[in-house]
């Protein structure tokens, strides 16, 4: 009963960087209705950033988190203005095949700058942990979860509280609308997908801190799960994301621990698989709207 | 030929298949990334018939085909009513769901005194078909090309037939289709079925061809690539997707000057022509002019057939 | 008021405007009749800036308007109310109203206003706290028109206000369109319905396969034989 509670414990941390990872994703994908393949592959560009700073000019952890979160956003822009700004209406699929060809881009560039397979990075609190009675929490883990509850709650006021977070509405609600209004629809798109990339950079410091190295595979690995915890959460949904993350989290490491690593993959994709036949709109999302990123619609 | 040349070849042939498998998805207005997994079934399938039960490679491929088209039809099913990304990532979780379970998958035999067979994740060694067969590589890249002629062949009597139509009606809207009295489901499946067996025709002859197979060759980088390869070459034609692997692995693999920067500059090149044309190079439009270009120039061709184009001023339509 | 001379707007290869003229008098209703396809939204779009004419000006009190982005043509005074309404569905009406307001920065004056529509749309008033695409479609076309008038406009565009809303509706649209008149706005009113627009609407423009083929007064378009064959029928006395 322990290892069960101990378990959940450390689903819920490693879930909550999932979580994370998922948040950036639904601001992106809410606001363009469009999937950007080179979303993980920014926040690892971020993550060499922060690497190249702390090999080369011993950059402590809060310079690095702040070259990530730069790092990140730079190359979200970078692919926002060629994947997804000169995209006619109806070229969805288009800005997602880019953005992946995008992505292969970013990959090699990291391995220009830095060929070896990994590099070290920077802990954040080395193997410190906490002790509640029988159980143990990390305590990266924990600022892991607070910064993933905490942004959670600035994207949700955000949204629902100012101005800017008006206009996203407004462009998610009704696009050309939303230009008749006098909302500047692209400088929002681009301002969301600096954020959203922002968010992910966060993300990315985190999950690094806590692995103690960087890889060029990071970016797929961070693309894999913030999509899958944004499904499971429900598309367009900020609680939803959070909550798809740490069930992954939940799920992924009791897999683990009943049968196995193996086992944990494959039953994170059996989930996310039976969740988008039985319930495609993921927990918190609603119904699916088929026109998402299907080629042929305008 | 020289041995390089047939090699690159042979993969360019090989990796048509399953490019040509997403392409045929797309005509139905489907996003697949799982392409790979009906590639990597066939692949284990058609590589266990020859390499364990000693089946003839002929005989080995169409298993191949008819294993990986049921998967397809299988996954297909519930899948049905899924569209854009929720049918891309249900297919990207079963492909990443098979990847894993050929990881778990063993099954060896001993054949004269060595094991043979899958072997987890440390793959499937010894395919050893075409050398046991004394096909060399020329015959070898014969055969994937005359393959790829009859499912090109097939491909054309496709855009010219009913069912073509069909397809390409129910990726433009599946609605107004079923309005038409198009029965949906039973040509999606059908189309999933006829994808999932191209991709496993590929696999089997890449198993064959590489007489080495391990899981990891089957991640989601080969789906979306895939995926893309129609892209860039275009939607308008099934020589669209050819075409895309043709940039890629053709032209650029194989100019060795470029290496390291390979990918720096076809994702950017990429990504510059998906601004320009963001229905790849042999687009609707194109494929349609190319056709009436023939027709006025060709004595013998017939009289304008099934139009596939146009479809750009749809899309263009007003707000 | 506002003078769009020689307007050519293009999908491809197709002109969908050939070349348009007319003009919009201030503090009056000009009406802009014509079958569908003729190319009237495709006009207020390229009004409104989301699309981009080949050539020709649009000019408002003499600012060119063409080559302005949306949102800068909003600030200049120009609203449009689209087709089919598009109301921000999971926004609140109150929030839709704020939208409306999006170009403002003067923040007592907006809640003035929003008071003032809601005085005006009493029904809006009611549901303020409701997601707008639970509305009915005469209340969407109330608030559509509303999140227009938010934005204070020099000229207010409407496109097709009846479109698809019961006859009962539709009379209550055309009192406030004539009411909104009365009150000073200058108004340029896209529509099918030529028997409601003929009893509010001082000018008329009718449009056909991307031209102007006719312009005057309600008078002189009633005398139009081949008009009042087209657009009116056989007179009836319209509800």
């Amino acid at each position: 009963m322990v290892d069960f509670f101990q378990n959940t414990i450390d689903g819920v941390m490693i879930g909550s960087s999932y979580g994370l990872l998922a948040l950036g994703f639904t601001v992106i994908f809410g606001v363009m209705r469009r999937l950007n393949l080179s979303y993980g592959p920014s926040i690892m560009i971020g993550g060499y950033l922060g690497t190249v700073l702390y090999l080369n000019h011993g950059a402590g952890p809060l310079v690095v988190a702040g070259a990530v979160v730069l790092g990140a956003a730079i190359a979200g822009v970078y692919v926002e203005r060629l994947c997804f700004a000169p995209m006619k209406a109806g070229a969805g699929i288009a800005s997602m095949v880019s953005s992946f060809a995008i992505w292969m881009q970013l990959e090699q560039a990291a391995i220009l700058v830095l060929p070896r397979h990994t590099y070290p990075f920077p802990p954040l609190a080395t193997g410190a942990t906490l002790e509640f009675g029988p159980f143990f929490v990390r305590i990266d883990h924990l600022i892991m979860l607070v910064c993933a509850l905490g942004l959670a709650a600035a994207v949700q006021v955000t949204l629902y509280r100012t101005r800017f977070g008006l206009a996203l509405r407004a462009i998610i609600g009704h696009p050309v609308a939303a230009h008749l209004v006098g909302i500047n629809v692209r400088r929002a798109m681009l301002l969301a997908f600096a954020a959203a990339s922002a968010i992910g950079g966060v993300a990315g410091f985190l999950v690094l801190a806590v692995d103690q190295q960087v890889t060029p595979m990071f970016g797929m690995w961070a693309t894999l799960k913030g999509l899958i915890a944004m499904m499971i959460g429900g598309l367009g949904s900020v609680p939803g994301a959070v909550v798809g993350g740490l069930l992954l989290g939940v799920i992924e490491t009791h897999s683990q621990w009943y049968f196995g690593p193996q086992f944990r993959d494959l039953i994170a994709y059996v989930v996310l698989f039976a969740f988008l036949v039985a319930r495609p709109g993921g927990l918190f999302g609603r119904a699916p709207s088929p026109d998402i990123t299907t080629p042929q619609k305008a | 030929m020289d041995d390089y040349l047939i090699g690159v070849l042979s993969n360019i042939g090989v990796i048509s298949f399953i490019a040509l498998s997403a392409y045929l998805l797309l005509l139905t207005g489907e996003i697949s990334f799982g392409q790979q997994a009906f590639f990597a079934i066939g692949a284990y399938a058609a590589g266990i018939a020859t390499a364990l039960w000693g089946w003839p490679l002929a005989l080995a491929l169409v298993w191949g085909a008819a294993i990986g088209g049921a998967a397809a039809v299988l996954v297909g099913i519930p899948t049905l009513r899924l569209h854009g990304l929720y049918f891309a990532i249900a297919t990207l979780a079963f492909a990443e769901m098979v990847r894993i379970l050929f990881e778990l998958f063993r099954y060896q035999i001993t054949i004269d005194g060595e094991l043979v067979g899958p072997d987890g994740a440390d793959g499937f060694r010894n395919i050893r078909y075409i050398f046991d067969n004394n096909i060399d590589a020329f015959q070898f890249l014969l055969l994937i090309y005359a393959l790829l002629a009859v499912v090109l062949l097939g491909f054309v009597l496709l855009e010219r037939s009913r069912l073509g139509v069909i397809f390409r009606m129910i990726g433009e809207d599946e609605t107004l289709a079923g309005l038409q009295g198009v029965s949906i489901a039973h040509h999606k499946v059908l189309a999933a079925g006829i994808s999932g067996a191209l991709a496993g025709i590929g696999g089997g002859l890449y198993a064959h061809l590489t007489t080495y197979v391990e899981p990891r060759i089957f991640d989601v980088m080969l789906g979306v690539h895939s995926l893309a390869y129609g892209l860039i070459g275009g939607l308008g034609t099934a020589l669209g997707p050819l075409l895309g692997v043709l940039i890629d692995i053709g032209v650029l693999e194989s100019i060795r000057a470029l290496s390291g920067y390979r990918m720096i500059i076809f994702g950017g090149l990429v990504a510059l022509l998906l601004i320009v044309r963001p229905r790849g190079l042999l687009d609707e439009n194109v494929v349609h002019k190319i056709g009436r270009f023939w027709r006025r120039i060709s004595p013998w061709a017939r009289r304008p057939g099934l139009n596939t184009g146009n479809r750009n001023n749809l899309t263009g339509g007003r707000p | 008021m506002l003078d769009v001379s020689d307007l050519v707007t293009a999908y491809g290869k197709i002109e969908a405007l050939k070349g348009v003229s007319l003009h919009v008098e201030s503090e009056k209703i000009t009406c802009l009749l014509g079958p569908n396809g003729a190319g009237k939204t495709t006009l207020m779009m390229t009004i409104a800036g989301i699309l981009q004419p080949r050539r020709g000006s649009i000019r408002l009190g003499g600012t060119e308007l063409v080559g302005l982005s949306p949102a800068r043509i909003v600030a200049r005074g120009v609203a449009l109310v689209p087709e089919n309404r598009l109301v921000f569905p999971q926004m609140s009406v109150l929030e839709n109203l704020l939208a409306g307001a999006y170009q403002r920065s003067d923040k007592a004056e907006i809640n003035v206003d929003v008071e003032r529509m809601y005085t005006r749309f009493p029904h809006l008033r009611e549901r303020h706290q409701q997601l707008a695409g639970t509305l009915s479609g005469g209340e969407q076309q109330m608030l559509a028109v509303a999140r227009a008038l938010m934005s204070r406009p020099r000229v207010l565009l409407m496109d097709e206000p009846s479109l698809g809303l019961a006859p009962l509706v539709v009379a209550e649209i055309f009192s406030i369109i004539s009411e909104l008149n009365r009150d000073g706005t200058t108004i340029f009113l896209v529509e099918q319905n030529a028997h409601m627009a003929l009893q509010v609407a001082h000018q008329f423009f009718l449009m056909e396969q991307g031209r102007i083929t006719f312009k005057g007064t309600p008078g002189q378009l009633a005398e139009d034989e081949v008009i009042q064959r087209a657009y009116l029928g056989t007179r009836r006395t319209a509800g």
